[in-house]
């Protein structure tokens, strides 16, 4: 708006342009991935990874994963937190990021609102009816869409430079960033906790890391990870369930029409929905998952100790115990399993087995932690034990941080031990997308990023020199 | 001049809640009324320039050269030339052409705002100017508390600020999210809004004022979203009414009716609900739709007849006070009539009774439909006074008539099911001849009373003055001196409806959005603030003045998420996992990490006891009797064993890691708002805007905190002109 024809008493000072457009941040993790502007306490945006196929349509969003025809569940990630499919990244990154942060776009003249039947181009077009293809363009004919946002990413510390150069590939040339900065997640957490020195403890959806960060920068030597995380958790779950006795059968919800109060061990009444169309096993995977979350947050403990969980099962049988009542109903009390579950996390003996086979004693958070340190100068170590930042979701399990500090006290006997893990749920589970918000906020970081003239100068190689 | 020091008058406020089909706005918040003003949230893109204009305007040739005019716009109802209504545009070809504009007209309209999300920035600004325009009378000083959807992004609301300072006086501006728009009109400091919309359904949980979680049905940005919301259900019926020759417009009048209705969710059926069973001839005698047993038909009827009457015809022949003292007579007699033939209810046989049954035991109900129809008639004879140019005939709910016996509407009664029509003759005629004595004669009319109800199902559907309220029914301007006018007829047709007005309501959308209440509360990551936000569960939005369905979606949810108190814990000393677990370190309570939140201001004192009583129960004050009541309050509410109440009101904190819900409740609304109560709390954002205008314009005495959260709550032009538009993101309520 060029012209200003301004009729208050007191015009603005200042004629306010785009140039107040800040940066958006993208976080994607193999369970969530989360979006929001720069400088925002918390991600405006958080879907799952996790996105439905029907018909050759992808669509995003927790609110479309229903039970229908021909619906399957993907993910654009793998379980090593690495992107995968990058067709399917590109597409949820732009429904996060232009079709969700960024207003709807004026449809280009020739469809634009002047001859509105019912449904001409902007909705309407209902699931079944709906032809595929649309979507796919819908963004890519349009001018490029992010033109004036900087957009900064976040990777897995074990990012592979392929995938980098196709990040940064994606926000110049499909979307027009005038900017762009990778970074990655335990930096930002650590920064998120105020750190620039830290020991990271990463306890994610699908994997477990420790990352000593030393002034901002990764140790590569450092880098460990295991799959411990909350899919693993989960498995364990699965897994005591299938042994125990009577054997606990997981209906997830979207199976359940209703229910009967039932007593505790007895068997579930409750009837069950039928579908007229096959359910997808990859979508039934997904909304079992919530129900084991469920049992995560409300059942599932970590031993606080004293000590192992191993030596004291017996007095872990006399600790209050909690019912848990599962979708259809069927309910039981949980005693010292609930604490048994999530030991394997500590102590590679007592986990359950997996199909995936057993975690060694390597890939416990106490094996990692002690790796990492092994990787990093002696010199460094005691900064690091002082300075332990937790974060991730499964992090929240109830006691997570009572036993770190036991076992950390147990492995450095000498050293001064300090943990840092932010009280609120939401800053746990967000860590690194708060710390890229407050880096990508900052006055220094438009000095720091990959402008779009030194991506046209150098090629997509310039982020492996810059985003060290 | 200092920001906190410029307070308004309540009466200066503009309110203005923009929804996808319907805005509520109104001009004052001191009366905390139901909203005085609906527009219909449209525009149409001006022909020839690139502006917006409210109503579909366009040219035709002038009726001197043309003398049988058809213009294409054969749904239009009313016309209005360009002189009447001051459209300063049609300057050239003065001799040939004329610009119309068509109030009712939605031909080639463009609706800014689709399914809560903003589909057209310049459309809706236009729109905002035109409700701005229509409200204000003063030129400057009126502040804007415009309520957002939750799907506006942050670009929007910035582009929103910087057109209203830049292209008018506003003062101030306070965006309000329409969650907690909803939350500051129902006073409750945690809950979850469940707003139905036309084409979405929005979950907002809320708790202490704070939004938590949210999550949107039918608003999936792009080609494949999936329409939810009222919208579905219209779309339903009218495809199970197809065969019956029902279009859009039947379905959704037919929804709007009482006789629509969703049954409640019965588990163990096959259908999940209980259909009557269709026992062939005896039943289907007609019922009368008066008889439903609720008052929701009546009173709407009430309301809109009352709403139509013909005030400028009153005002112009002068007798308004002979006609309202005559009105108050009518009412109090209508009144004694209905309570007589109540009366005579009682008195009737029992059999009489059995036919009364229940609209939803019925396999078949009457379903009154009334269209207008406009076709083109002759003019008998040349128009004499011409009409007073009606004033901004914009506002539609006020829009005078032209005066005038040759009101151009007759009325037609065609009664298809059972009806003796011979009533409608000389009523018609008397309404004709005497306007007012004719509008009063249908105030009286929709009383319930069983007698009337079979003989004269036709001749009660006469409205001698019928005139929608948004649609004046203006006579064609005299000097074009057409030889065919427009006539507007409202046409009674009385239609059976079978099982259809029961099936329209599909399992599947019903599930979607109890499927959307379940993960939206479930999905708050601080898990001791989901059993408040299942414990306050709200229903706005129109769609959801669907008969029934509130507590069908209610009973939904009890049937398929409630967790029942374990017999494991009944008998034990155990600690049931739907109570807090007393190991608490106290590092996650969740204290003053929110910034700028805007703080509920001193008007909201009412605190539910029972939340209060939980709250310090949580909060563990050892012995005395308040924290015994609290801990029985506590155990009630959580329909907890009592044994472990103890245990609970121990607990230090918020720690809390228990599977809800065990409660699933819905929210207690206010009685004191006698006005509310009749209007209907589905429109409750409205009323909270009102109280966050007030709060945020209006209250000054305050403390140093309180100044503080209120300046927050909106943006003046002062921090606009320092900050710019982005100081909306702080500036505001959003959530």
């Amino acid at each position: 708006m060029a012209q200003q024809t301004l009729s208050s008493a007191m015009p603005p000072t200042d004629i306010y342009g785009g140039d107040e457009v800040s940066a958006l941040v993208l976080d994607p993790g193999y369970c969530q991935t989360r979006a929001g502007f720069a400088g925002e306490e918390m991600p405006k945006q958080v879907i799952p990874s996790f996105y439905g196929h029907i018909d050759g349509r992808d669509i995003f969003g927790d609110e479309v994963i229903l039970p229908r025809a021909n619906f399957e569940v993907r993910n654009y990630m793998n379980r090593d937190s690495v992107v995968e499919d990058w067709d399917g990244a590109t597409k949820i990154w732009e429904h996060l990021l232009c079709k969700r942060l960024q207003p709807e776009r004026p449809t280009p003249p020739s469809k634009n609102g002047l001859n509105i039947g019912d449904g001409d181009g902007d909705g309407d077009v209902s699931m079944e009816d709906a032809s595929g293809g649309g979507a796919e363009n819908s963004v890519g004919d349009l001018e490029k869409p992010l033109a004036e946002n900087p957009v900064l990413m976040t990777e897995a510390p074990w990012n592979s430079a392929k995938a980098r150069e196709k990040a940064i590939e994606i926000c110049m040339e499909s979307w027009g960033c005038p900017a762009f900065w990778l970074s990655r997640t335990p930096v930002l957490a650590a920064f998120a906790a105020g750190k620039a020195t830290a020991l990271v403890v990463d306890v994610g959806g699908a994997n477990t890391s420790v990352t000593a960060i030393h002034d901002g920068t990764v140790l590569k030597r450092s880098i460990q990870r295991s799959p411990i995380g909350g899919l693993w958790l989960s498995n364990q779950i699965r897994s005591m369930w299938e042994t125990s006795d009577p054997r606990v059968d997981l209906v997830p919800t979207f199976m359940v029409e209703n229910k009967k109060p039932v007593e505790a061990g007895a068997p579930a009444e409750a009837r069950l929905r039928n579908f007229p169309f096959p359910i997808a096993p990859s979508f039934r995977a997904f909304e079992e998952e919530r129900v084991l979350t469920e049992f995560k947050e409300s059942v599932v403990e970590v031993w606080r100790g004293p000590g192992r969980f191993q030596p004291n099962e017996d007095y872990a049988k006399s600790q209050p115990g909690r019912v848990f009542e599962m979708p259809d109903g069927s309910n039981q009390m949980w005693r010292e399993q609930r604490y048994r579950v999530s030991e394997g996390m500590w102590d590679d003996t007592v986990a359950f087995d997996q199909h995936e086979g057993r975690v060694a004693k390597s890939q416990t958070i106490p094996g990692l932690i002690k790796a990492a340190l092994d990787g990093v100068d002696v010199d460094l170590r005691p900064n690091l034990v002082g300075n332990i930042v937790v974060t991730g979701s499964t992090s929240l399990l109830n006691g997570f941080n009572d036993r770190l500090n036991q076992e950390l006290t147990n492995m450095y006997p000498g050293l001064k031990i300090k943990i840092h893990a932010a009280g609120l749920t939401s800053e746990r589970r967000f860590g690194a997308w708060i710390g890229g918000s407050i880096l990508a906020s900052l006055g220094t970081f438009h000095q720091m990023w990959i402008s779009r003239k030194e991506y046209d100068e150098n090629g997509a190689g310039i982020v492996e020199k810059r985003c060290k | 001049m200092s920001g906190q020091t410029s307070k308004w008058r309540e009466e200066q406020i503009l309110v203005i809640c923009p929804g996808s089909q319907t805005t509520m706005a109104q001009l004052g918040c001191g009366e905390l009324t139901p909203p005085v003003h609906r527009f219909p949230t449209r525009m149409f893109k001006d022909d020839e320039s690139d502006d917006w204009r409210p109503y579909r305007t366009y040219k035709r040739k002038k009726a001197v050269s043309t003398p049988s005019v058809s213009n294409g716009a054969s749904n239009a109802t009313t016309t209005a030339t360009a002189g009447a209504t001051a459209n300063g545009a049609a300057a050239k070809d003065e001799d040939e052409w004329e610009y119309v504009e068509d109030t009712d007209s939605v031909e080639g309209a463009v609706y800014p705002i689709r399914a809560g999300r903003i589909a057209n920035m310049d459309a809706f600004l236009a729109f905002l100017d035109h409700v701005h325009g229509i409200l204000t009378t003063t030129y400057h000083n009126t502040p804007i508390m415009l309520m957002a959807s939750p799907q506006w992004t942050r670009p929007d609301c910035e582009a929103i600020a910087r057109y209203i300072f830049e292209k008018t006086r506003t003062p101030a501006l306070c965006l309000i999210n329409s969650g907690i728009a909803t939350q500051y009109g129902l006073k409750w400091p945690n809950m979850t809004v469940v707003d139905v919309g036309f084409e979405k359904v929005d979950v907002t949980c809320i708790y202490e004022s704070q939004v938590v979680s949210h999550l949107d049905v039918g608003s999936y940005p792009g080609p494949e979203r999936d329409v939810s919301g009222g919208e579905v259900f219209t779309r339903k019926l009218a495809s199970l009414l197809k065969a019956k020759g029902f279009d859009y417009e039947m379905a959704e009048q037919l929804k709007k009716n009482p006789i629509c209705e969703v049954l409640p969710y019965a588990p163990d059926t096959p259908e999940l609900m209980e259909l009557p069973a269709d026992t062939g001839d005896g039943s289907k005698i007609v019922a009368p739709i008066a008889d439903i047993d609720d008052g929701l038909n009546i009173d709407g009827k009430d309301v809109e007849d009352e709403g139509v009457l013909d005030v400028a015809n009153i005002v112009v022949s002068g007798q308004t006070r002979e006609f309202l003292a005559k009105k108050e007579k009518e009412k109090a007699e209508r009144a004694k009539a209905g309570r007589k033939a109540k009366e005579r209810e009682g008195n009737e046989a029992a059999a009489a009774r059995t036919a009364r049954l229940p609209n939803s035991k019925r396999p078949w109900n009457v379903f009154h439909y009334e269209e207008l129809v406009t076709e083109e008639v002759p003019v008998a004879a040349p128009v004499p006074a011409p009409a007073p140019a009606p004033a901004p005939a914009s506002i539609p709910a006020i829009a005078p008539t032209p005066a005038g016996i040759e009101n151009s509407t007759t009325d037609v009664t065609m009664g298809d099911a059972s009806g003796a029509t011979t009533g409608t003759a000389p009523e018609a005629a008397t309404a004709t001849t005497a306007p007012i004595e004719g509008s009063a004669i249908d105030v009286a009319k929709p009383e319930p009373s069983a007698d009337q109800q079979q003989a004269s199902v036709g001749s009660e559907a006469v409205k001698p003055e019928e005139a929608k309220a948004e649609a004046p029914p203006a006579p064609a301007a005299p000097e074009t001196a057409q030889l065919t006018e427009k006539q507007t007829k409202r046409v009674r047709r009385d239609i059976e409806i079978g099982i259809e007005r029961f099936l329209f309501a599909e399992r599947a959308e019903i599930d979607r959005i109890v499927t959307a209440i379940y993960r939206a509360v479930q999905g708050i990551e601080n898990m001791y603030m989901r059993p408040y936000c299942w414990e306050n569960i709200v229903f706005v939005g129109n769609g959801t003045r669907i008969r029934g369905l509130k507590d069908n979606i209610m009973q939904t949810l009890q049937a398929r998420h409630l967790v029942s108190p374990s017999s494991a814990t009944m008998f034990t000393s155990e600690l049931p996992s739907n109570l807090g677990t007393p190991s608490g370190t106290g590092s996650q309570t969740p204290t003053g990490s929110f910034t700028g939140a805007p703080h509920q201001l001193p008007t909201t004192s009412s605190v539910n006891p029972l939340l209060q009583a939980a709250t310090t129960a949580s909060l563990g004050i050892p012995g005395g009797p308040a924290a015994v009541a609290a801990a029985a309050a506590a155990a009630a509410n959580a329909n907890a064993p009592g044994s472990n109440a103890g245990d609970a009101s121990s607990a230090p904190s918020h720690h809390f890691h228990s599977q809800t819900p065990t409660t699933i409740k819905l929210a207690q609304l206010p009685t004191y708002l006698s006005e509310w109560t009749k209007n209907g709390f589905e429109e409750a954002m409205f009323l909270g805007a009102q109280v966050a205008a007030r709060l945020a314009f209006c209250i000054h005495n305050l403390d140093v905190q309180g100044l503080e959260s209120q300046r927050l709550m909106s943006l003046t032009r002062i921090d606009y002109n320092e900050h710019g538009p982005k100081a909306i993101r702080s500036h505001s309520m959003l959530g």
